[in-house]
Order: C-alpha cells, then structure tokens, then sequence
C-alpha cells in the first residue's frame, strides 16, 4: 500500500481538425488498462455547449470528472451571463482549472474543438497541467505518433511543395477532412493495439454555414440544442475490433 | 610382404609413391568396383537413379537394405562399394543440407551439396588415422538455378557431371551400353526402362522390385513453383526426388 | 536505438521497390553527422537497410558482405533477397545473447520463373524475419512511419508514384523524431536500373 499508485492509462486516441467555418473533434470508444479491453464503448468526446466539444484522453476516470466538473462550470456561467460561454474563454477557464491541480494533475490530455465568437472554426490543444494553444489540428493519446506526422502531411502540407503560382490552401473543405480522420482512425486502428472498436466524430458547424460535405455521409446525427446558432453533429462508424 | 600390395607407399595414405599415386585411394576404387552396379541417367524432364540390391543370403531381410538415400527433398543419392561408409557419407551430407537450410531458409543446389561431400571425402585421403571412404556415389538433384543436374564422387573427393554414368562392377559394360542408348532428348520414363535394361545386362539373378532399388528426380512447372510457399507452413518444399515404392518399381518391371 | 538514432523503410510497388532511410548520425541528443550512410548494395537488384547503432551498422556491413562474397563464389550466382533475408536472420541469431543492436530492412527483385517480384522484409535485432507484402519500417522513427505509411502507402505504385509515396512518409516521419532526420536518400529498384536520390530535409 506504501507504493499506492492513483493513476492508469485507459489507452484510446483523440484527433480535432479546424476548418475554416467548422471543426471536427474525433476519439475512439475502446476504454482499455494494459492488455484488457474493459469496454468497447466508452465516450472520450463529449459536447459541451452548441459550438464547443471536448475530447478528453488519457486517465478516463480523471477525463469523466474533468469534463463534469467543466460542463458545472459552463452551466453557472449561463446562469450568471444568460448566454453560453465563447470558446475562448472555455479554452482559457480549461487551462485554470487544470493548472490549480499543477501538484495533483488530471492525468488527461484535452483538445477543444468548436467555433470562435468570428465564426472560425478552431482547435485548442492542452497538455495535462494547462498549457494550452490554438492550433488547426492535434492528435493526442498512445497513436499520437502515428497521427500527427500524417496531419502534418495532409493539414499543413508539411515537405510539400506548391504547384508554381499556386499556393496550399490553409483550411481544408468538411468533406476532406472527415476523410481524413477516417483514414486516421482507420490506420490507427490497424497498427495500434489501444486504438479501435468504434469511433466518434463530432462536426461543429459555424452560424449560418450550410450542410455541404454532410450531404451523404450515412448516420448523421444532430445534438443542437438551440435555434440559428451554430450546429453540432455526431458520426458514428465502427472500426476493427481486434 | 608391403611390396607386393605396393612398397612402402602403402601404409600411410598421405604419402605420395615415386610415380605420383596415393595407391591407398587406389584400393578405395577397387573396392567400389567390387561392389554392385549403380547407375544414372540424366533425361529431358527429370533424374532417374538406379541400383542392383544384392544380398548374400537369402536369410536377410532385403527391406532392411537402403541403397538409394534421400538426403533432402531435392537431393538423392546412390552408390557402390562399402554400405557403412556410404552410412555415414549420408549422414554427414543430410546435416550439411539442414545446415545449409538453417542459414539460407532453403536447400542445396545440386553441386553445392555435391561439393560438401566431396570435401569430406578429400579430407579423408590427407588426414591422419583414416582411411578413403570405400564408395562413389551417384548424386541426383533439381535446384531452380541449373535444374536437374547428376554428379559422381569417387573417393579420392574428385567429382564431374554426367550426362549418364554407371559405377560398381559392370560400370565399364554399363557405361558402354549407355553409350549406346543415350541421346539428349530422351524422356523420364524411357530413361527410367533404359536404366533398368542396362542393369539386366550385368545381372545375375532375378530382377525383382526386391532387387531394385531407383530413385526420381522431376523437374516442377511453373505453376508448381510458384504455388509454393516459402517463408510460410513448414517452410518445406515439394519434393523433387523421391524414392520409387516397390509397386511402381514392380510396374517398370512388367513393362 | 537512441544512441546513434536514424531510421529506414521500404515499401513494395508494381514491378518495383524502394528503401529509404534518413542521414543522420547523432550521439544522443547531438548530431555528429548529416551524411551517415546506412543503407548498401547487396547485389545489383537488392539492397539492405540497417537501423541502429552505428558501430554495428558498419560492422554487420562487412560480414553481409563477406558472407555474401562467399556465397556468390561458391554457387556461381547473385544471392536472391529472399536467400539474403534468411542469411541476416541466421547471422543476427548467431548473437542470440549479446546481440548486434540493428534493425535490417531488405528490399529487392526476386528472379522468378517468370520475370522478376518485388520483395521486401524486415528483422528485430535478433534476426526474427517480418515478410511484409505492402511496407516495413525500423528504427527511432519507426512508429511515425507506419502511421504515416499506414495512410500514404496504396498497392500497386509505378516506380515515380512509389519514390514520392515513401519520400513523404521517411520526411514527415522523421521531421517528428528528434533522432532522426538531417537529410535522406531513396533507392527506388526497377526491373533495369535502380534509381538513388538524395533529398533534402528539415535541418533541426
């Protein structure tokens, strides 16, 4: 008991892509400690507001009491200020509270997903005690190493080069990126024994922006709750479950 | 008494006589041509190795008797003259196959593994406190890089490749008759009848599928070749020599 | 693996092959060297990766190639890849309890019955072989490589399609390993030649 340690990996791995009018946090469902697949469907992202989604990675019992305890928050701010809180600020009310467990942290990395206040889609990155920065993707968890150099490729271009007199576009359109976290996932999923089982993926669409790249993707499902704002959709595919 | 076998060169192996012979390995080949005739034909599509199993008694079990010995699934091999020297030349050539495979995940080619043998038996012509190993040998073989190809192996460890070769008793009658019967484009199945006919020539007794003992080797087609699986499974290859069984040997016979 | 860093790959593509590996040679987190080669000829249609402790890499090339001399002089042929692997394999397990710290990638044309068959495969530092039939990968960026080859890599890739496939994977796969990078160089392996080229990559 001298040894007593309070935290564990539950496995598992989280992605968000910004584009320029919309955002796309993503996670899979596979909950696991070591070798044992405790359950196959556990959420890791979870909405938070009509323009704001968390995914949380990491320790899942600290994740599912951080996201309590920041949805407490979200809720006295609306009753205090009668409106939901700008992404920004939930951004920056997550760094305080993760930082005020510097000695104690939650063991989770987050990413924030939703529209700012302009109406931009955008991505917020933490790591466990708050440092935290707005970014236009970021994969976290066990397969981050296998992600975030792919993102780098196909988000930023990254060792490519431009066609002479064009130049690379710095948002993708909804359509390629929800390919691209499919594919993510997908090759996760195949490499990577943590990553599988089912995966989630919650699009956040600014103000007034129509449905294109939605148009025939099977099982849209829609979370808004609030009229003329922004809107949030869910996408539910299976992955490989072994 | 020494010079009527030779002189004093006699005795020690590694001494060379005053006209340039290691008579000892000279007495190693009279015992292979004391020994029962063996013989190989070289066909279009394939190997066929044969040999004459005489016992002295009719007491002996003759299905004790092995002649023709597979050494691995692409290599065979035949002799005459000492059986347990040609034991233990069977042995040693069956882990330098098994050998070869651990280092290379495949067998020998042919003259890879004919070469190892060869070495063996040169090295018991220098060293000390042996004698030459009292037996040639017939060696069968397909490998993807020369196809089938037939050696002999004398005890002095030299060896060549044969187009068709006899070794043992009859092996001058034998070859000349080959001479005769041979010619490039000639089939498995009638190299394995002439195989059979040369051996009655020289035969004395009954040829019987008890008395005879061949060995194949098939050339595989492509689409055999490239049905196999390497890497996966047992990692073992379809034979390309086999032993013929005792009905099929029969079957020949009839013919 | 850490001590010197680096890291290779090999993919398979129609009639073709291609390996890769960065050109960094490092003493833990300082880099010595941006030309450290790792990847050499076995014979003209295949050549071997190896991953891992610079010492060992220029060691284990000179037994591959004096086992491989052997063997060409003694079977009066070039040694096929597929032979070539099983040779790493049983050399690396000769070592079994003191073993060399490497990780050898292979890549080659097999001469087959009819024409010729991209090959390729990769062993752990105690020769234990991996035939893959799409990619494989090794060293401190290995983890990078297959999730970027997972996503980039498509069957059947012409040779030109092949050489952009598994420069992109080796660059942004090294541009996120700090132990691993400082340039590259890809062997792409056709039927009639092998095409070299040295890229240039993110210098920090």
């Amino acid at each position: 008991m001298s040894s007593f340690n309070p935290y564990t990996q539950n496995g598992g791995t989280i992605l968000a892509i910004a584009g320029a009018d919309f955002s796309v946090v993503a996670g899979d469902t596979r909950q696991s400690e070591g070798y044992n697949i405790q359950t196959r469907y556990a959420p890791k992202v979870f909405r938070l507001t009509d323009r704001a989604v968390l995914a949380v990675n990491g320790f899942a019992a600290d994740g599912n009491m951080f996201v309590k305890k920041v949805k407490q928050r979200l809720e006295w701010y609306r009753h205090a200020h009668a409106k939901d809180m700008p992404l920004r600020s939930i951004a920056r009310l997550i760094q305080t509270m993760l930082y005020s467990r510097r000695f104690f942290p939650y063991y989770v990395y987050n990413i924030l997903g939703g529209i700012e206040e302009d109406g931009s889609g955008a991505v917020y990155s933490f790591d466990p005690v708050g440092s935290y920065e707005r970014e236009t993707c970021r994969a976290a968890g066990p397969a981050q190493s296998l992600l975030q150099p792919f993102l780098d490729n196909q988000i930023y271009f990254k060792n490519q080069q431009p066609a002479p007199g064009m130049s690379h576009p710095t948002h993708l359109p909804l359509q390629a990126v929800l390919a691209l976290v499919i594919d993510s996932f997908t090759s996760a999923t195949e490499r990577h024994i943590e990553v599988g089982d089912g995966l989630e993926m919650y699009i956040i669409l600014g103000k007034g922006r129509g449905l294109q790249g939605l148009e025939g993707v099977k099982g849209v499902q829609e979370l808004t709750i609030s009229e003329d704002g922004e809107r949030i959709f869910v996408v539910r595919r299976e992955l490989k479950k072994d | 008494m020494a010079s009527a076998e030779g002189g004093a060169y006699s005795y020690s192996l590694t001494v060379f006589s005053p006209s340039g012979k290691l008579v000892q390995i000279e007495h190693a080949l009279a015992a292979v041509s004391q020994g029962t005739t063996s013989l190989g034909i070289k066909a279009s599509n394939g190997i066929v190795i044969a040999t004459e199993k005489k016992s002295s008694s009719i007491l002996i079990d003759d299905s004790m008797i092995e002649k023709v010995a597979v050494v691995c699934p692409n290599i065979g091999i035949v002799y005459s003259g000492m059986g347990p020297d040609f034991r233990i030349l069977i042995a040693r050539a069956r882990k330098s196959a098994q050998a070869y495979w651990k280092v290379y995940g495949e067998y020998p080619p042919t003259k890879v593994l004919t070469q190892e043998i060869a070495t063996v038996m040169q090295q018991a012509t220098q060293s000390g406190g042996v004698r030459p190993f009292g037996v040639s040998l017939l060696v069968a073989g397909w490998d993807i890089h020369r196809g089938p190809s037939l050696y002999q192996v004398d005890p002095s460890g030299s060896f060549w490749a044969w187009k068709a070769s006899a070794i043992g008793k009859n092996m001058v009658n034998a070859k000349t008759f080959l001479e005769k019967r041979y010619n490039d484009d000639i089939s498995l199945e009638d190299a394995i009848h002439t195989a059979l006919l040369t051996l009655k020539e020289g035969f004395e007794g009954q040829m019987t599928e008890k008395t005879i003992e061949i060995g194949v080797v098939t050339v595989p087609t492509v689409e055999e070749l490239q049905a196999e699986t390497r890497g996966g499974g047992t990692g073992r290859p379809r034979p390309t020599f086999r032993k013929l069984s005792e009905e099929e040997v029969k079957d020949y016979l009839a013919l | 693996m850490e001590y010197n860093g680096g890291s290779v790959i090999a993919m398979v593509g129609k009639d073709c092959v291609a390996i890769a590996s960065d050109l960094r040679f490092g003493n833990q987190a300082l880099g010595i060297a941006s030309n450290f080669q790792r990847i050499f000829p076995v014979t003209d249609r295949t050549y071997v990766g190896l991953a891992g402790l610079g010492t060992d890499v220029t060691t284990l090339r000179e037994r591959f190639r004096y086992r491989v001399n052997m063997y060409t002089i003694k079977e009066e042929r070039d040694i096929e890849p597929q032979t070539f692997a099983h040779l790493v394999s049983s050399t690396l397990y000769e070592h079994r309890f003191g073993p060399y710290f490497v990780e050898p990638v292979i890549a080659g044309l097999e001469n087959t019955s009819s024409g010729s068959k991209p090959f390729i495969a990769a062993a752990d530092l105690i020769g234990c072989l991996n035939f893959a039939k799409d990619f494989v990968v090794a060293g401190t960026a290995s983890s990078k490589l297959y999730g970027l080859a997972e996503g980039l890599w498509e069957p059947d890739l012409g040779p030109e399609d092949l050489f952009e496939t598994i420069s992109q994977t080796l660059l942004n796969g090294v541009d996120r390993d700090a132990f691993s990078g400082w340039g590259a160089v890809v062997h792409v392996i056709t039927k009639d030649r092998v095409v070299t080229r040295t890229l240039k990559g993110r210098m920090d």
